[in-house]
């Protein structure tokens, strides 16, 4: 009988730490999804890609309890978005190896991932920014403008959903946001704009 | 004397399940009478409304009225598939709010292809959400070696408020719109055991709205 009344104290503890332990507010997201060709018509200009190391197995951390990790699905996301701009485009790991007429050159990074659950604010939905940096140069190493591109997905939160799922949700959406943006205002950029605009000069002079 | 006892424990219930049923309001405006005629080969897309700050149009809600009007004649193709085959035109930032903005976005040949092929003729806009407006009351839980329970009584009200807008993707123009409220109060007694007694004011909504939809197209 004390066995019996042993075991089910141990039974009861074991519950109690599970439903603590399921309170935890720590989050580990992996982003590894696909995404959809983007629908457009690509521009005449031609350009190079970089992908270095640290872009394509990007990890962020938005605050010590949250890390998300985005390098695979931004790559995927970005070589769909830039297939839609270019007639010709090339991907690379490395600046060193590149043809010198190669276009323009662009080269990706994160500058800041931000989180935002229910708990911190008012609002019932789990929030995701992305911010990232175009570096834009020339075949021959001539900045032409470090544009900033930030990105924002939202997700309800869901009753008994997890944290990590939700979060997930709203990163995948942030990332979808990310190449709409590019495919939206990247021939709107001035200072590409205004290159563009004497490259065509240079050709017809 | 027994069938008495439980007649009077049912008629107790009943004032209980009453109040759970939602009170629902639609209402309708369709620039002419004339119904919306939709050929057999032709389809309809309904997407939710993401762009708002506070609030997102839950994908739970789409497929709900999406499936209530697949059940017709009606060929519906689901939102996802519609918006990856557009990607990214019609995601929360580009989605076109308004018609001028979709008669620009119908004028890019690539888009009013791709439209073409998937043969869709009418896109509908559901935008909305369901909202706790008040709640009251306690209930408190237990538990230990000896047993649980809970005791007490809690209420709330919810409403839910969505709105329907027909385009028209071959003329670009505003077929119609429909908009329905439902409200309710859902209970939670605790009596040892806690017995809900919810109002399903979200699945009126849907059936309403669905039901409604399907009334404005008429199959060719």
């Amino acid at each position: 009988m004390m066995k019996i009344k042993k075991i089910f104290n141990i039974g009861c503890l074991f519950v109690g730490l599970l439903f603590l332990a399921s309170c935890s507010s720590t989050a580990t997201v992996e982003i590894d999804t696909s995404f959809p060709a983007v629908l457009a018509k690509p521009g005449v200009l031609s350009a190079v890609i970089i992908f270095d190391d640290e872009f394509a197995s990007y990890v962020g951390k938005p605050n010590e309890n949250t890390s998300v990790s985005i390098g695979k699905a931004q790559v995927n996301l970005l070589k769909n978005a830039f297939s839609g701009l270019f007639s010709s485009i090339e991907f690379a790991s490395s600046i060193d190896n590149l043809n010198a007429n190669s276009g323009i050159i662009i080269t990706p990074s994160v500058r800041q991932i931000q989180v935002s659950t229910p708990s911190e604010h008012y609002l019932n939905v789990f929030e995701v920014w992305i911010k990232y940096n175009l570096k834009i140069e020339t075949a021959d190493g001539r900045l032409i403008v470090n544009w900033f591109m930030p990105a924002y997905g939202k997700t309800p939160d869901v009753f008994m959903s997890s944290k990590e799922r939700a979060i997930e949700q709203a990163t995948i959406i942030a990332l979808r946001d990310a190449g709409a943006k590019l495919l939206l205002d990247f021939y709107r950029i001035p200072a590409l704009n205004q290159w563009i605009t004497e490259q065509q000069k240079r050709a017809e002079s | 004397m027994r069938a008495y006892k439980l007649l009077s424990q049912w008629l107790c219930l009943v004032p209980l399940l009453i109040g759970c049923a939602a009170t629902t309001t639609i209402d309708e405006f369709r620039p002419t009478n004339q119904p919306i005629f939709i050929a057999e080969n032709e389809k309809v897309v309904l997407l939710g409304r993401r762009d708002s700050g506070h609030y997102e149009t839950d994908r739970e809600f789409i497929s709900c009225v999406t499936n209530k009007v697949n059940s017709a004649d009606i060929n519906v193709v689901p939102e996802q598939i519609f918006i990856d085959a557009i990607y990214p035109w019609f995601e929360p930032r580009t989605a076109p709010k308004g018609l001028p903005r979709l008669k620009r976005l119908m004028q890019d040949p690539t888009v009013r292809e791709k439209v073409e092929n998937l043969r869709i003729r009418y896109l509908v806009w559901l935008d909305g959400s369901t909202e706790t407006l008040s709640q009251g009351g306690s209930m408190s839980c237990a538990i230990g070696p000896g047993g649980g329970g809970c005791f007490g009584f809690a209420q709330w009200d919810k409403l839910s408020t969505y709105e329907a807008t027909v385009w028209d993707l071959k003329d670009l123009i505003e077929k119609g719109r429909l908009r329905v409220d439902s409200e309710g109060t859902s209970y939670l007694i605790g009596a040892v055991a806690p017995i809900p007694l919810l109002t399903p004011v979200k699945s009126d909504a849907c059936s309403s709205l669905g039901n409604q939809l399907k009334t404005f197209f008429v199959v060719n």
